[in-house]
């Protein structure tokens, strides 16, 4: 066994460098990946942007308290800073900044579970495919192909209206549209990563498939799985988004943000901006972090641009 | 999400996907397309001219689909109805009198008035003989008895049918000739009321075009229904080539887009001055605004949510109409449904819920004021009071004298259950929370919110109510009469139809369709000996004090539950188009629109320039 197929760590193993005798200490990778990450200002201002969307959303209710159950309809659309209301409200009166956090909470929760169990699902999927290889891997890869032939935003539609949308019911019908584009790329990884010594190594000493790929295959992925997880998450929130805009969204009194920007768009003719760049604006700022982090992750993930 | 991407098109292909849900925001909160302005044309000024193409915008995720002049259940809508009309009309047409009463002495109708006899039990109806179908063939007398054989051989299918009624009230029809028609009662009948809301119903079908010979009515009817369920075929299937209205199909599309061009032969004094009328679909009441803003419509209607922007259209050349209806607007409960059916059956609880809405708020927030509160079960200028006002107060000692309690999750629980004096009543289990579904129509901003107020408000008492929105067509065709055993009855709770008006009457406001046990469009399949006894009242008599004491019992009863009564549309329309009549009864006479141009311009009133808007003017005089 090679000292490379004895330690299975993420990412390919930079050889040590020719005539180096002397004993150095090394950045662990964690180090390393942090180095790089931490070096990138889009990605850190990314997460910066989430942390505090996040603290918005689910702090935010704790300190600003509002009721985002009941209609007020005698306090319906008034402008912002008007009577106690820093945003204004809604068509029914719900004060606007309240609303946003309470809808955040959709979005972002919808949008987490769905991107996460996505690429969970896409990532087994894809390293089955690739490890098995044959027939498995035909028929696997076969039925992503024709999956991914039917348009996105059509199958969601037509689940979304034949269920009464939840946020279950959201999370799955997002995920099963979102796992394949994970399940390609993992596969892609589990076909290099099978022919790997200490996969071999494994197989010779016994070790079952299975134990191939959730010992190795899957946990040498880990790199491309968590940055793809990333975007994933920013497409589900996206998904909500263009669900909500559909009509499709969680019943009230929940909102999200999508669903907030689709009725606030009724009010564009009457000059209620406060119904709608609000929501639409976070839409942009979270979609967007995620991406910065996406990157970030990626080129932290990169061993070229890692320093020793 | 469907693809693996390179680093720079996954960032900004995803943030260009964001962006564009921002930027339709911004382009349509001022920096859109310029409106393109028609022809400014005051009232009473302008020629007329002929021809043109007027496009009218159908209500919000409403989709044509039945065509054939016999209404199916669940094919009832009015927009269905308004178009069958046009190509097969009735006998008789209500229409608004210069006094501004309803009235069924039209014109244009295809028989003289009918004669009374025999202590009102006998009618006979002489035809007007300048009518022809399509074909050439005069319009018989046998073409009205075909209609009333198709019927009565098979009223079960027929969505009109009310027990006891229409076809089973004529004991006999007789073809005295070939334009006069006899028919023997069961009974005596208020001849105001048999002809506003019976006669009115019968109309004329090519019997030649469409009978086999030797071949019985039911036959001919299944094989007419095979015929109507094929939307695909309306604008090419021969058997809808025949017809005897002002217009005839020119194309009618699955996705419920129709254009209607004149019938060369028709026989009546209202006789098109269009060459085209196309009647355009939309599945919200947003997108219709959208395009009409965008000048794609020349008679179309605004959102109430966007009533501020009538002054944008009145400078751009139209006009702004309210389209009144002669209806009511409820939420029907389903008696029958195996779970919520024993809640909704109490009295009180019907009470309790009809007291948690407020109708007034909601007609002035909501719909901003372009709605007014459903009082019973006529039209709100015949009832005297409102009998169940917003009274949260009343509906917690309704429900909480009746053993209901709050439970851990904020929700009513049946403490008493039982029958009698302080109990839940019967068929309701001790724990039985008070939890409903409400299947409500979607495609409005306006309705969405009325649901959400009314969910908001049940809930500060304990009433749990769950919205669930489907496209008009679905809801109508799940909200049906039911037995409980069937499983259709599971499917709903409750159901809203009526973003315009849940139910348009004839010219008689009488409840022997809506509210008689075993009546067609009696949704929640209320009955009560008392209601059947004074709808009878309504028919048999001309005692004015009969509709009164009807209206006054089931305001009471609350069969459905009383929501705002929305205008049918608050219409724009363009300046130079004109003769239209906004009939409250929402039937259709664009054989009366015409366009005009300005005097002396040499120009077709469409191609005209900014300008201020004008009231309409009526087209029946030209």
């Amino acid at each position: 066994m090679t000292a490379e197929a004895a330690s299975p760590t993420t990412g390919p193993t930079v050889p040590a460098p020719a005539g180096d005798d002397e004993p150095t200490a090394t950045p662990s990778l964690a180090r390393r990946t942090l180095a790089v990450f931490t070096g990138n200002r889009l990605a850190l201002l990314g997460a910066g942007i989430l942390v505090l969307l996040l603290a918005f959303c689910f702090l935010g209710p704790l300190l600003y308290h509002t009721d985002q159950v009941h209609t007020d309809l005698g306090a319906a659309s008034l402008a912002p800073g008007s009577d106690g209301h820093p945003l204004g409200t809604t068509d029914l009166g719900y004060d606007m900044l309240g609303r946003l956090m309470h809808g955040g909470q959709t979005s972002l929760e919808v949008g987490l579970a769905a991107g996460l169990l996505a690429t969970l699902f896409g990532t087994v999927y894809g390293a089955v495919a690739g490890y098995f290889g044959g027939w498995v891997d035909a028929v696997l890869m076969r039925i992503t192909d024709a999956a991914l032939a039917i348009p996105a935003l059509f199958l969601l539609v037509v689940v979304a209206a034949m269920v009464t949308p939840s946020k279950p019911v959201l999370i799955l019908v997002i995920a099963s549209v979102a796992w394949l584009s994970p399940a390609r790329l993992i596969r892609g990884e589990a076909l290099a990563l099978r022919s790997r010594d200490y996969v071999h190594a494994m197989r010779l000493m016994g070790g079952g498939g299975a134990r191939a790929v959730f010992r190795h295959i899957v946990p040498n992925a880990v790199g491309t799985m968590i940055v793809n997880a990333t975007f994933q998450i920013a497409d589900a929130i996206l998904y909500v988004a263009y669900l909500s805009f559909l009509g499709l969204s969680i019943p009230p009194p929940a909102a999200d943000w999508g669903s907030m920007l689709s009725s606030g768009i009724t009010y564009t003719q009457v000059g209620y901006w406060w119904l709608i760049f609000p929501p639409g604006l976070l839409i942009v700022l979270v979609v967007a972090a995620f991406n910065f982090i996406g990157d970030g992750l990626r080129d932290a993930f990169d061993v070229r641009l890692q320093k020793n | 999400m469907r693809q693996s991407r390179t680093r720079i098109r996954g960032r900004t292909g995803r943030l260009l996907a964001a962006v564009p849900l921002l930027v339709a925001a911004v382009l349509l909160t001022g920096c859109g397309p310029k409106v393109e302005t028609v022809t400014d044309v005051r009232a009473g000024e302008g020629t007329p001219v002929e021809g043109g193409t007027a496009t009218m915008a159908l209500p919000p995720a409403a989709t044509p689909n039945w065509i054939f002049p016999i209404g199916a259940p669940g094919y009832l809508a009015t927009y269905n109805s308004a178009i069958q009309d046009l190509l097969y009309p009735p006998l008789y047409t209500p229409e608004t009198a210069k006094s501004g009463k309803l009235t069924t002495d039209s014109p244009r109708n295809v028989a003289e008035k009918p004669r009374y006899s025999d202590g009102n039990r006998t009618v006979t109806v002489p035809l007007k003989k300048h009518y022809r179908w399509s074909d050439g063939k005069p319009v018989t007398a046998g073409d009205v008895a075909f209609w009333f054989e198709l019927i009565r051989a098979n009223k079960d299918d027929w969505g009109g049918y009310s027990p006891k009624l229409l076809p089973d009230n004529v004991e006999k029809l007789q073809v005295l000739d070939a334009h006069t028609l006899r028919l023997r009662l069961d009974r005596a009948y208020n001849p105001a009321w048999f002809t506003a809301n019976q006669l009115a119903r019968f109309k004329p079908l090519p019997r030649h075009a469409w009978s086999k010979k030797g071949e019985s009515p039911k036959k001919v009817f299944q094989r007419l229904l095979s015929h109507a369920k094929q939307l695909s075929k309306f604008d090419s299937d021969p058997l809808w080539k025949t017809t005897m209205g002002p217009w005839r199909v020119e194309k009618w599309t699955t996705s419920g887009s129709v254009s209607l061009v004149p019938n060369k032969r028709y026989g009546g004094p209202d006789k098109p001055h269009l060459d085209r009328v196309v009647l355009k679909p939309f599945t919200t009441a947003g997108s219709e605004f959208n395009v009409l803003r965008a000048g794609g419509l020349d008679y179309g209607y605004i959102p109430p949510s966007v009533m501020a922007q009538s002054e944008h259209f009145k400078k751009t050349g139209y006009r702004i109409d309210p389209w009144e209806s002669w209806g009511i607007t409820y939420i029907v409960p389903n008696l029958n449904n195996p779970r919520t059916g024993p809640l909704m059956r109490q009295r009180y609880v019907r009470q309790a819920l009809q007291s948690l809405i407020d109708q007034k708020s909601i007609s002035e927030h909501v719909w901003q004021g372009s709605a007014e509160p459903t009082l019973g079960p006529v039209p709100a200028a015949l009832m005297e009071d409102n009998p169940l006002p917003y009274d949260p107060a009343k509906a917690r000692r309704l429900l909480t004298s009746h053993g209901w309690q709050r439970g851990d999750d904020g929700t009513l629980r049946c403490e008493r259950p039982g029958t009698g004096e302080g109990k839940c009543g019967k068929g309701i289990a001790k724990g039985r929370r008070l939890a409903l579904e409400l299947l409500s129509q979607s495609g409005s901003t306006e309705t969405s919110n009325t649901m959400q107020a009314i969910k908001s408000s049940f809930s500060r008492e304990g009433v749990r109510l769950d919205i669930r929105e489907q496209p008009l067509n679905t809801v109508l065709g799940t909200t049906v009469p039911c037995k409980k055993s069937e499983p259709v009855c599971s499917q709903w709770e409750m159901g809203f139809f009526g973003t315009q008006g849940s139910w348009i009457f004839p010219v008689d406001p009488s409840g022997e369709q809506l509210f008689a046990t075993g009546a067609p469009s009696n949704m929640g399949n209320w009955s009560d000996p008392e209601t059947d006894r004074l709808i009878k009242r309504t028919e048999y008599g001309d005692d004015p004090t009969s509709m009164r004491d009807y209206a006054r019992h089931l305001a009471r009863e609350v069969p459905v539950l009383w929501t705002p009564n929305p205008a049918y549309q608050v219409s724009v329309i363009r300046s130079d188009l004109r003769g239209i009549d906004q009939n409250p009864t929402l039937s259709l006479s664009p054989q009366d629109w015409y366009f005009v141009k300005k005097s002396g311009d040499g120009k077709d009133g469409r191609d005209g320039k900014d300008g201020n808007a004008d009231q309409h003017g009526k087209g029946a005089g030209r």
